[in-house]
């Protein structure tokens, strides 16, 4: 994107002596961007659910406690049958049904928001953090750092991920204090290490393929030739033209994360069972069939994963086909 | 006229007889099965031929199927049921009666001296083994399985049973053909034993399958632990299929037999070595038995129902349980049976706040075992718990409940007042406010219906102060987690314990003997009657927690490894009972080490085509032995025999 501003255009028409035309209004990549976006429907409305849905989960124990008056941990026991079977499904006390244990499902699904939310999101942050760090370095610097870096990289692409994940939640399993000293315990913080671990490899070689091709360009060497040291390089004319990349696959990342998260949590590592969460949840309408006898465990935790990625898939495709120049907006 | 009536009647009288006779459709049985009679003296008339068809999960042995050391249960009902024989076997009967040894390979059950240290076992004749060994068991296959049991290098996983009771048995011996000194064989017929004191129960250890004969020509090559399991001889009325194609000639050309694979499938068909005269329990009415390793349960179930399985063990998945105690066609295909287990939470004398038996009580009122048992599928998993030793094994203590709560769905009020006695509970309200109960990790099994437990289990501790950290493992993780005493894990529910066999010594003895603890693999959890010299051995965090425990050893541990050698030397009968049950009371009241909940039961479902079912209460089975299916199936058929 152009690194020429507003007040820059203005400067310079002035100098040549010509009046500012009313007919070409210079606009901000942000304000071309925007106005991009917001022509695409599908990727506004899939925006403005999420928007719904981070409220539903900021306000999720405000929404059990005033509106339900049902926790997400509240064993509601009267509810099961004699063999332990949820009796009791959509219905005006328990609006989404109860779950095996008696509690209610929906509370435990807006829980369940804030969850995967806080886990794909966090995850991506550190996952994207680590790949600009070290994607361009391996880029700007090459040699043997781009080596070390690279094979890094292709190593962890390469692990049979699944399980790695079972293996280290396991070993983080077997004391109070889980692994790292009490850094990395099962539950939210586990899983977020796991889902960073290996998923920064995909930024990182995007940042550092990107990083390759920039640093070829002439402004580059422009900026080398008088006399630019390498970090201002870096900072200042490197860096900002990978906003674009990042904010795209950054967003597109986030949805496998959620599934990844769900992943872990249905194969029962990771998320401890107290914290809702989808995939758990859906892991425990699977077991023996029991979506036969309650299918609401499943139905609604099944949509809300749908929906959110799904939601996440449509905004960044929109947010990519926004910020790419050479794609056409209709509309 | 008269004459002609006369003859008339005759004649069709005649013709009604001849009718009578001739249309007897049964065939003769193949090998003489039809023949056999029960243990109860019965005259099998059940329809012979059929393949049993079964699925597992997981065959789950914990010696690779090799009798010397096997400890799973499943594997002792096949041994019994169908493929080996020893001195002693079992009937197949539910109940008591299932419980108690009847002669197999012995004449009688074994006459002891009046001093009770020698038993004398007399052996039948014409008991042969099975393809390719092809000849007669005579004594020294019987003390060859000791030799086994007694060498160090496989692993004989009850073998404290036996070592330090026969004279010369230590388990330690470098070679299977070292010869027992407390282990005579005057002739091919006579086996002698002599023991070290009178043992009450000896007659329940010598109808384990440890002690089955094995012939020494083919199990002589294995001297590591579960190796011999993929070439095991049969000696009973089936053998593994392939067997006749084992090449015995050397060590070097055994190759492990076809029809067993240790992750598919375990396939057995006819010995044509066995005699049914020779077998008062078997009836041997099928010609084959297959069983598939299925990881789906519910695909397992929903073939069971479909017709393309004959019988299933295991506790069904809900959604299924429900089908079968409501749906009036398959309420007959479902049993629950005394399965003379206990499912227990285990608690560790060295990690506090379980270190303190005022705590331990307070958890043993404040379990809701009524919610337990309802998310384990309700009555058909079993009954409340309420002492160690299952009514089964223990019938003494049927109404014995220490921890009485109302509808046993634990009371909060009782548990806080023994909470408010521990030194944790610093202002007597019945609270924990100490630091040490914050973050008490426990560990669980991470699937139904365990991972039901853990809501439950957070909720009820909750109330006495005692916030609990639950990690959900698989079931061999979370086994090998509490047995690494280096783990020091404070309490845990993912354990369950079977009796060994049907005397309560067999049920008690490894959990709370100093014999059952160890740093690795150790089954007395709660390190009852711990040393120092063990502490020590076990690691540095054992030892400190011991130290601070025992006050640097001032303050023992409690042991009751004399209580249960003052039971031991009783002849099995109401005084043996009455020493065990006594035991049971002074754990439960005095020291405290489980919350026991629930008393399983062991659950069979079975299709249409399965007639005669009985339960094998020894070993918690079907009663192979016993059974029979309609399904008309072949083993070439199914699996080219």
């Amino acid at each position: 994107m152009s690194q020429v501003t507003d007040d820059e255009i203005a400067e310079a028409t002035e100098q040549l002596g010509v009046e500012p035309s009313s007919a070409i209004i210079g606009r901000t990549p942000w304000q071309i961007f925007w106005s991009r976006f917001r022509k695409d429907r599908v990727a506004l409305g899939a925006a403005g659910f999420l928007v719904f849905l981070v409220l539903v989960a900021l306000f999720a124990p405000v929404i059990a406690e005033h509106v339900v008056h049902h926790g997400p941990n509240d064993l509601y026991r009267e509810t099961l049958s004699d063999i332990g079977l949820p009796e009791v499904g959509p219905s005006v006390e328990f609006w989404f049904g109860v779950d095996t244990s008696g509690r209610d499902v929906f509370v435990r699904t807006i829980y369940g928001a804030r969850t995967s939310l806080i886990v794909a999101l966090l995850a991506t942050g550190v996952a994207v953090l680590l790949g600009i760090i070290l994607g361009s370095l391996a880029g700007f610097h090459g040699g043997w750092v781009d080596t070390v870096i690279s094979r890094t990289i292709d190593i962890i692409l390469s692990l049979p991920v699944l399980l790695f994940s079972i293996g280290i939640a396991a070993t983080c399993s077997i004391t109070a204090e889980g692994c790292l000293g009490g850094l990395v315990e099962p539950g939210v913080s586990l899983v977020t290490m796991i889902i960073a671990l290996f998923t920064w490899p995909y930024i990182g070689r995007i940042v550092r393929g990107q990083v390759l091709s920039i640093r070829e360009k002439e402004f580059i060497e422009a900026a080398r030739s008088i006399g630019a040291r390498s970090s201002r390089i870096m900072f200042r004319d490197i860096l900002p033209n990978l906003a674009a990349p990042i904010i795209v696959y950054g967003t597109l990342i986030i949805p496998s994360n959620i599934l990844f998260e769900a992943a872990l949590s249905f194969l029962g590592v990771g998320i401890p069972p107290d914290t809702p969460s989808w995939g758990r949840m859906i892991s425990e309408a699977s077991r023996g069939q029991l979506y036969t006898v309650a299918w609401w465990m499943l139905l609604f935790p099944g949509i809300a994963l749908v929906l959110t990625t799904l939601a996440f898939n449509l905004v960044g495709d929109g947010l990519r086909d926004a910020l790419d120049p050479r794609t056409q907006v209709t509309g | 006229m008269k004459k002609h009536l006369t003859i008339v009647a005759l004649l069709a009288a005649l013709a009604l007889v001849a009718a009578a006779c001739g249309g007897d459709e049964e065939e003769p049985a193949e090998t003489g099965a039809t023949g056999a009679t029960g243990a109860t003296g019965e005259t099998a008339g059940f329809t012979q031929g059929g393949v049993v068809r079964e699925e597992l999960t997981d065959f789950g042995f914990t010696n690779g199927f090799d009798p010397t050391g096997e400890y799973l249960g499943t594997a002792w009902s096949w041994y019994q049921q169908m493929l080996i024989r020893g001195l002693l076997t079992y009937p197949g009967r539910a109940g008591a009666e299932g419980n108690l040894q009847v002669p197999d390979l012995a004449t009688d059950l074994g006459q002891v001296s009046a001093d009770g240290l020698t038993i004398t076992f007399t052996l039948k004749d014409g008991i042969m083994f099975g393809p390719p060994v092809n000849r007669e068991i005579t004594s020294q296959d019987i003390a060859f399985a000791f030799q086994r049991i007694n060498t160090e290098s496989l692993i004989a996983q009850y073998g404290n049973y036996y070592c330090g009771t026969i004279v010369g048995m230590d388990c330690s011996a470098k070679s299977q053909d070292e010869p027992i000194e407390g282990i005579e064989t005057p002739d091919d017929k006579t086996i002698v034993f002599t023991l070290e004191r009178p043992t009450g129960d000896m007659i329940y250890r010598l109808a384990q399958p440890a002690t089955y004969a094995i012939p020494q020509e083919v199990a002589g090559c294995f001297d590591k632990a579960g190796d011999y399991g993929r070439y095991l001889i049969a000696s009973g009325p089936y053998m593994i299929n392939g067997s006749d194609q084992l090449d015995i000639t050397s060590c070097d050309t055994l190759e492990p037999i076809s029809g067993y694979d240790p992750d598919k499938f375990m396939q057995l068909v006819r010995n044509p070595n066995w005699d049914p005269e020779t077998d008062d329990v078997r009836l041997a009415n099928f010609d084959g038995w297959v069983l598939n390793i299925n990881s789906n349960i519910e695909d397992s179930y929903n073939k069971l129902l479909n017709g393309e399985l004959d019988l299933l063990h295991g506790a069904p998945p809900a959604a299924f349980l429900q089908q079968y105690l409501t749906n009036p066609d398959l309420q007959d295909n479902f049993f629950s049976e005394e399965g003379d287990r206990t499912w227990y939470i285990t608690m560790n004398l060295l990690v506090p706040p379980f270190d303190d038996v005022n705590v331990r009580k307070a958890a043993n009122y404040i379990v809701d075992k009524a919610a337990m048992l309802q998310a384990t599928g309700g009555e058909s998993s079993g009954l409340i718990a309420t002492t160690i030793e299952p009514p089964s094994v223990l019938p003494d203590l049927a109404d014995y409940d220490p921890y009485a709560t109302p509808n046993s769905a634990g009371d909060v009020d009782l548990a806080k007042a023994a909470m408010a006695e521990s030194k944790y509970d610093s202002d007597g309200d019945g609270v924990c406010d100490d630091p040490v109960c914050d973050n008490v990790l426990m560990i669980n099994r991470n699937y139904e219906p365990w991972s039901e437990y853990t809501p439950i289990l957070q909720d009820n501790f909750a109330e006495i102060g005692i916030n609990l950290k639950i990690r959900e493992l698989d079931v061999s993780t979370a086994y090998t987690t509490i047995q690494t005493t280096e783990n020091l894990i404070p309490i845990a529910v993912n354990a369950g314990w079977g009796k060994d066999y049907g005397s309560p010594f067999g049920f008690n003895f490894f959990l709370f003997n100093t014999a059952g603890d160890s740093c690795e693999g150790s089954v007395n959890y709660s390190h009852i009657g711990m040393g120092e010299d063990l502490a020590k051995e076990c690691g540095p965090k054992t030892l400190a927690a011991w130290n601070a425990v025992t006050d640097n050893g001032a303050n023992p541990l409690p042991n009751v490894d004399a209580d249960m050698d003052a039971c031991v030397a009783l002849p099995t009968g109401p005084e043996y009972n009455a020493c065990w049950a006594a035991l049971d009371q002074k754990l439960m009241e005095e020291i405290v080490p489980w919350v026991p909940y629930r008393w399983g039961a062991a659950n069979i479902a079975i299709g249409d085509t399965v007639e005669n079912y009985q339960f094998d209460q020894s070993a918690g089975l079907i009663a192979y032995s016993q059974i029979a299916v309609t399904n008309g199936l072949t083993p070439e058929e199914l699996f080219g025999a």
